[in-house]
């Protein structure tokens, strides 16, 4: 038996007597129940507290002659129904709904004839009152409905408030997630940028490696550059051939601009940071980026990537600073002398052939040459130039070269020459076997390169074993009798020479190394013809020699010869 | 046909002869509604005509899966209106009018073969500020009247998003049975419209 078979059909009401009209009063209440019963669903359905509230306040009158006024809240805050009515103050209402307390009743409001606050009760308490108004007092089934929508608004209230918070806590959780995912991802990346280009730095890869790595944790082109602008490496498509080149002035622009920047910084197509381990030691590390997508992410690989090439850079220097020193040190020991297994097992530390026959070149500068360090580059420059190989150093104010080249000495003497913008003179000595004989080879060069100042016309390369009588005369071990010839031919003239400060002997000297030609004399002395004539006259007078006899002549000249070969010598010791 | 007929919505069977007031919360609510309502329908060859308060909503309904032939009146299996052509037709709502409406539809498709109608019409047309509203409760409980004893079902949709509490308890008080929230609300104790137009203002 189903609830409609155990009421009555409606009876048309015209016709109803008492007890008809009494059935249909009770089928209104059931009927309401059953209305009040959805309005319940949908507010415990809500999550929202003003759809629940607007629920409850507009399904009052659809269930008596009651309307709801608003909801006054424990925290002090009134909430209208609808439109305010006249006269109704809200700081009233919520002193005397605070007077009530836990358990609701009578409220005055004006114009009102009854008014009545219900609490709105939940779980953990008291959150409120509902406030209903009627011109007439309502029937007490009335009220009961009304008390149960308070009642019902109150849970749904406090569950929508709930649910509310428990939304805000999810949405806080879901953000702090994202940005915790987020946090992750940017810090596997950072770790998958570190590790690569930390396997780049220990693996030796230099700077083809770094660029390499780069590109493939950017996506992007990447260029390596020196301080000048040169491409050192290259990675990904698109490389310019040729590599353009920025004017001078342009690039120390860039260069300020990243060093004052000490950040990556935009560079027309290009996203660019500085190398730079040392002041003096520079380079650059880019992203070609037209489209300038890059991300945190990229800028920060580029930031590791200049790290790593900060290091490779230093460390390329390192391996240069200690070569130079390891080479200086080499070729100082073996021009002092050192032994022959020693020098051999250095060399080849140094990745040069030792076991080659070598031999001693010095090489000394007029005016700005004799910048030691100007000289050096010079010679460097020029071997390289001739594709000579060879150790060069600085020894006492000449540049010492050690070489196994059979070159054309004056050939590099002149690109010496023509690189610094002045004169230079070189001394070759001859080839020595082994290293332990190079002071010896040291020796001929610097003699021969005396001889050549002393006696030889002009400034070209003087080669030891070429130097003919002058080789014979260092040769000797004894030079007593070479000495007492010289006296016996020259002893006049060089005592004048001491007493006047003369140069008779280096006059007659050039006089017979020239075989005789006034012109060619005179230019090499620098003096005119006249005061040559005049000089000649005087070594005539004072020697009591005539010049053109062959015998004479032949003796002077050996002697002259002498005396130049007595004279290095002597400044050698 | 004696027996329920699946309602398409949520397992629930309707007997024939039922007016029910479903509630909703937005548009994809409603179209869920009457997605898995009229799709029972034309699966089980009843015909269907629909009232809709949108035309994108009509538009989406013509692509339901067995809706045949241009949307209009009796133009297929599937008929689908707006409040302009029905509820409001002439400008104004009148209960008779409508009622009339959905008699004559009834007896259209008993002709063009159709043993059983499946009607559904929804409500928001009712929110417009159009003469003759006021009298939606009064129509409600009168095609009780006219459902009674037809071979049909009647859905009456309302938009909790947009109807207040007042005509839910008014619905619910003259609807023998409500839809709400996935339940099927029986109220045995309905005022049918014997009662309920006396009470209510002409």
């Amino acid at each position: 038996m189903t609830a409609e078979q155990t009421i009555p059909r409606p009876v048309p009401h015209h016709a109803a007597g008492a007890q008809q009209a009494a059935d249909a009063n009770l089928r209104e209440r059931l009927s309401e129940f059953r209305a009040l019963l959805v309005i319940l669903l949908l507010m415990t359905e809500s999550v929202s507290e003003d759809q629940i509230l607007e629920l409850a306040a507009s399904s009052a009158p659809g269930l008596g002659s009651a309307r709801i006024e608003g909801y006054g809240f424990s925290d002090g805050q009134w909430r209208a129904a609808g439109p305010a009515a006249d006269g109704v103050s809200t700081s009233d209402i919520a002193r005397q709904l605070t007077a009530l307390g836990q358990g609701g009743g009578q409220v005055d409001l004006p114009g009102r004839r009854w008014v009545w606050a219900y609490p709105l009760c939940s779980g953990s308490g008291l959150i409120g009152h509902l406030v209903a108004s009627s011109q007439l007092e309502p029937s007490a089934e009335q009220r009961f409905l009304i008390q149960v929508i308070a009642q019902q608004t109150g849970v749904a209230v406090s569950n929508a408030r709930l649910h509310a918070r428990e939304r805000a806590t999810a949405a806080e959780l879901a953000a702090t997630n994202a940005a915790l995912a987020q946090t992750v991802t940017s810090l596997r990346r950072s770790m998958d940028i570190h590790d690569r280009l930390t396997q780049v730095a220990v693996s030796g890869e230099g700077q083809a490696g770094i660029a390499k790595a780069l590109h493939e944790l950017t996506g992007m082109p990447v260029a390596i550059e020196d301080r000048y602008g040169n491409l050192a490496a290259w990675a990904g498509p698109g490389r310019p051939d040729p590599y353009p080149k920025e004017s001078f002035a342009k690039r120390e622009h860039l260069l300020r601009r990243l060093m004052r920047a000490r950040k990556p910084i935009q560079d027309g197509e290009r996203l660019v940071l500085l190398a730079s381990p040392r002041p003096e030691l520079l380079g650059i590390v880019a992203l070609i980026d037209p489209d300038r997508a890059a991300d945190t992410a990229d800028l920060v690989a580029l930031e590791h990537g200049a790290t790593v090439l900060s290091m490779e850079l230093a460390r390329l220097r390192g391996i240069a600073d200690t070569e130079l020193r390891l080479c200086r040190d080499l070729v100082h020991d073996l021009l002092s002398g050192t032994d022959d297994e020693s020098a051999l097992a250095r060399a080849e530390a140094l990745n040069y052939d030792l076991r080659r026959p070598h031999r001693v070149v010095v090489v000394e500068g007029k005016g700005r040459a004799r910048a030691h360090d100007a000289l050096l580059s010079a010679v460097r420059r020029a071997l390289r130039t001739a594709r000579q190989d060879g150790l060069c150093e600085i020894w006492s104010g000449h540049v010492a070269i050690v070489t196994a080249g059979q070159g054309n000495w004056e050939q590099l003497r002149r690109a010496m020459a023509s690189d610094l913008g002045s004169q230079c003179r070189i001394g070759v000595g001859s080839l020595s076997a082994r290293p332990s004989e190079l002071p010896r080879s040291l020796r001929e060069a610097g003699l021969a390169l005396r001889l050549q100042k002393t006696l030889l016309p002009g400034s070209s390369a003087c080669e030891y074993p070429k130097l003919g009588i002058f080789r014979m005369l260092a040769s000797i071990s004894d030079l007593t009798d070479v000495e007492a010839f010289v006296r016996e031919w020259l002893g006049s003239l060089l005592d004048y020479d001491t007493r006047r400060k003369a140069e008779l002997v280096h006059t007659l000297t050039q006089y017979l190394e020239h075989g005789g030609n006034y012109d060619a004399t005179a230019a090499e002395l620098s003096v005119h013809k006249s005061t040559l004539k005049y000089r000649l006259q005087r070594i005539r007078d004072l020697t009591g020699l005539e010049l053109n006899d062959p015998d004479v002549h032949f003796n002077l000249q050996l002697a002259t010869r002498a005396w130049g070969t007595l004279q290095a010598l002597r400044d050698e010791s | 046909m004696t027996g329920p007929v699946p309602s398409g919505i949520d397992e629930i069977g309707l007997q024939p002869g039922s007016h029910v007031c479903a509630f909703y919360r937005g548009d994809s609510d409603r179209d869920r509604l009457l997605a898995g309502y009229l799709g029972a329908g034309l699966t089980a060859g009843d015909k269907c005509i629909c009232i809709v308060d949108s035309a994108d909503a009509a538009e989406r309904l013509g692509t339901l899966p067995g809706a045949c032939g241009e949307p209009g009146p009796f133009g297929g299996q599937l008929d689908i209106h707006l409040p302009e052509s029905t509820y409001l037709a002439g400008g104004e709502f009148t209960a008779t009018d409508m009622l009339t409406f959905w008699t004559e539809a009834m007896v259209k498709a008993e002709i063009a073969g159709y043993s059983f109608c499946r009607l559904v019409g929804e409500m928001t047309w009712a929110l417009r500020d159009a003469p003759g509203v006021e009298h939606l409760i009064g129509y409600e409980s009168e095609l009780n009247r006219v459902t009674a004893s037809s071979p049909v079902v009647v859905l009456c949709l309302y938009d909790l998003d947009r109807f207040g509490g007042e005509v839910v308890v008014n619905v619910v008080k003259t609807h023998p049975q409500v839809l709400i929230q996935r339940i099927l609300v029986e109220n045995p104790y309905y005022i049918g419209p014997d009662e309920f137009l006396p009470s209510v203002p002409a």
